[in-house]
């Protein structure tokens, strides 16, 4: 049980004579008993981030600090850490129970029925008590897994970190161990850090996420906040699936000029009003918030045709091109509905629904309009 | 080729034409090759073991390929041979097993320190160890008797006179260590290489130290390695007359080879004698090798 705090923690390193900021000035607080996932693209920082936590990774600025005590000079390990590879990183010698007692051996002063006693209780926990005698290499890449979170959960340490402990399944056993792990998490309540560059891991798992790109934290927020109110245009890019459709736009009057087309948007008195006086903007829209038409009914609405009809089962996701433009649009209608390839139809972009950021820095001006703030963004998962 | 192997492998050849020519010619030719090539190279082996059977008279009048008719047929040269190189051979074992064994390990040792765990300076520290490779042990005959004329260990180990008596063999045994350890060093270097970083770092995260890393997680499994090289050392410090000739005085120290190459009468060319001699003194390499060759297989192929 601890506190994980992270001070504008900063890690360069050395390439020839250059030097690359892999993790610039990165500040997160995580709670007692909170899962947050450290996601981004891949290159942006997030595993560095995790390895300086961790002690595998010198601190080049900043400090790292378990319940107010600085552990940057702290060696890995002493550091009450214990972390999931995405290898698995198991030891190939040893057997399962092995490989789970390594770390109670190295780190504890206990006698060999209490280790025992630990190692078997985990096991039973994980389901895998029946592997083990086994040895990694006879387990198949989801026991592999589960032998792997059982080494870290063995050790009851104040603090999980995970390296992307789910890319190596396949996709329906990673949504199994998405559910599971988060369930293991909240029943163990240890202080959990997850990387992944997959953001529907982290939409999903996280009590909060926090976003970088290019080693700089962009958000740090509950996974429907970052959803609905993303701080910058990265953020509303990255979360969500499919991406957000983005339009480069210019204000002219109570209008939004689509860059390259015709199109005008018109943009009511109060949003006008949060835009700080900038025009060069870019309009953003989530494909499931675009309401596809039979015909342009108002100002909102744009006339398209679908290229490209993806059924899902559930949903359909269109692709569609606004009339006389080159211009393009993801949109998700209902599943049971059907959409055509080739015919017209007309997009309505809902001024409730539309996002809108400062062109030149990417900051998001206006978000969308949530009816019941409250309830929905303070809820955690 | 003499006229008996010709006719050997001519046989053997029409003999494989007929089983093949319905599979494939290329094929026949092929073995036809491969079976010249297995003559060709076992055919001194061949030779030297039908003349360690051979008398005397017997390996003069006739060819060395022949093998040896009953009235010439002797086991006399091995034990002749044996009797002679019994000392040798004890000797041997006394420093070859240690300077083996030590060899590997430190060079096991230094590699995990080059591959592991990062500190400053492991470049030109490699560097020196690549440089080990490549000294021909020419080049240091003389400074190695300088430094162990220095260093008299026979005097150093006066309080024990078993040791006293031995000190050659283990000047031989330290000399041999520390020329193989450049050598071992870089096989386990490109072995360690492969193995998982995030293993060792999760030993790490386990709360393990650098030197227990090596002990728990590492040395078990260097094994495949240890064979690789547990037979090349061996192989290599058993086969040295070198360093013997150069550090071996006293002829109670004598090693294999040395004592092999007393069988070289002053007279006459007792070649059945070498010959018997010289598989006494390969047989425990090619021992070595049965032994481990299993493991020697797993290490060079790289499978753990």
């Amino acid at each position: 049980m601890a506190t994980l705090t992270l001070e504008n923690v900063t890690k360069r390193f050395a390439d020839g004579d250059d030097e690359i900021v892999a993790v610039d000035d990165v500040s997160i607080e995580i709670d007692d008993g909170e899962f947050l996932v450290l996601v981004g693209p891949s290159g942006c920082g997030k595993s560095t981030t995790l390895r300086m936590v961790a002690g595998l990774e010198t601190i080049s600025e900043g400090a790292i600090a378990i319940d107010d005590e600085i552990i940057n000079d702290v060696p890995a390990q002493r550091r009450d850490i214990a972390m999931v590879f995405q290898s698995y990183a198991l030891y190939p010698h040893m057997t399962v129970r092995e490989n789970m007692r390594f770390g109670l051996e190295e780190s504890t002063d206990l006698d060999t029925e209490t280790m025992d006693g630990s190692v078997e209780r985990t096991a039973e926990l994980l389901e895998i008590e029946e592997l083990l005698d086994r040895k990694p290499g006879e387990l198949s890449g989801g026991q592999q897994q589960r032998v792997a979170l059982g080494r870290a959960i063995v050790r009851d340490p104040s603090v999980f970190l995970m390296d992307e402990p789910l890319s190596n399944l396949d996709a329906k056993l990673r949504a199994g161990m998405r559910m599971e792990l988060q369930r293991l998490q909240n029943d163990l309540d240890v202080t959990t850090v997850y990387v992944t560059h997959d953001q529907t891991e982290a939409m999903t798992m996280g009590d909060r996420i926090a976003i970088l790109d290019g080693g700089k934290l962009q958000q740090v927020a509950t996974p429907l906040e970052c959803y609905h109110r993303p701080r910058n245009l990265f953020v509303a890019g990255f979360i969500g699936e499919p991406s957000m459709n983005f339009f480069d736009a210019t204000l002219e009057g109570d209008e939004l000029v689509l860059e390259g087309t015709e199109l005008s948007y018109p943009l009511s008195a109060p949003i006008r009003e949060e835009l700080e006086g900038e025009t060069e903007l870019v309009l953003g829209v989530r494909p499931e918030d675009v309401k596809i038409l039979d015909e342009a009914t108002d100002d909102h609405a744009f006339p398209v045709t679908v290229d490209v009809v993806e059924p899902m089962g559930n949903e359909n996701n269109l692709l569609a091109t606004f009339e006389g433009s080159e211009l393009s649009i993801n949109a998700i209608v209902d599943g049971m509905r059907h959409v055509q390839a080739d015919e017209r139809y007309a997009a309505r972009l809902p001024e409730s629904a539309i996002h809108l950021f400062d062109r030149s820095s990417g900051r998001a001006l206006h978000n969308r309009r949530i009816d019941d703030e409250e309830k929905l963004l303070e809820t955690r998962v | 080729m003499t006229a008996a192997e010709r006719t050997e492998s001519g046989s053997s050849e029409g003999r494989l034409a007929t089983t093949l020519e319905t599979i494939d010619s290329q094929r026949a030719a092929l073995y036809a090759v491969l079976l010249g090539l297995i003559a060709f190279y076992l055919s001194p082996l061949w030779g030297g073991l039908t003349t360690a059977f051979k008398t005397q008279t017997g390996f003069v009048q006739t060819t060395p390929l022949a093998p040896p008719t009953p009235e010439w047929f002797t086991l006399e040269p091995w034990e002749l041979a044996f009797a002679t190189m019994q000392g040798g051979l004890v000797n041997s074992l006394l420093f070859v097993v240690p300077a083996t064994i030590l060899s590997a390990l430190l060079g096991s040792l230094a590699a995990y320190g080059l591959t592991k765990l990062s500190w400053r300076g492991q470049i030109g520290i490699l560097v020196l160890f690549l440089a080990g490779v490549f000294l021909p042990y020419q080049s240091v005959l003389v400074p190695l008797r300088q430094f162990w004329s220095a260093v008299d260990l026979a005097g150093l180990l006066a309080f024990a006179p078993f040791l006293a008596e031995r000190a050659d063999l283990i000047e031989l045994t330290v000399t041999h260590t520390a020329y193989g350890i450049p050598i071992c060093t870089i096989l386990f270097r490109s072995y360690y290489k492969t193995l998982d970083d995030e293993m060792i770092e999760a030993a790490k995260i386990d709360g393990a130290s650098a030197f227990g890393i090596y002990k728990r997680i590492i040395l078990p499994l260097s094994m495949p390695m240890f064979a690789v090289t547990l037979i090349y050392q061996f192989t290599q410090v058993w086969n040295d007359l070198l360093f013997a000739l150069v550090l071996v005085t006293s002829r109670s120290n004598y090693v294999v080879t040395q004592s092999l190459n007393e069988l070289q009468g002053s007279m006459a060319q007792e070649y059945n004698i070498q010959m018997a001699g010289a598989f006494i003194a390969a047989l425990p390499t090619i021992l070595i090798y049965v032994v481990f060759g299993r493991q020697f297989a797993k290490g060079i192929t790289g499978a753990s």
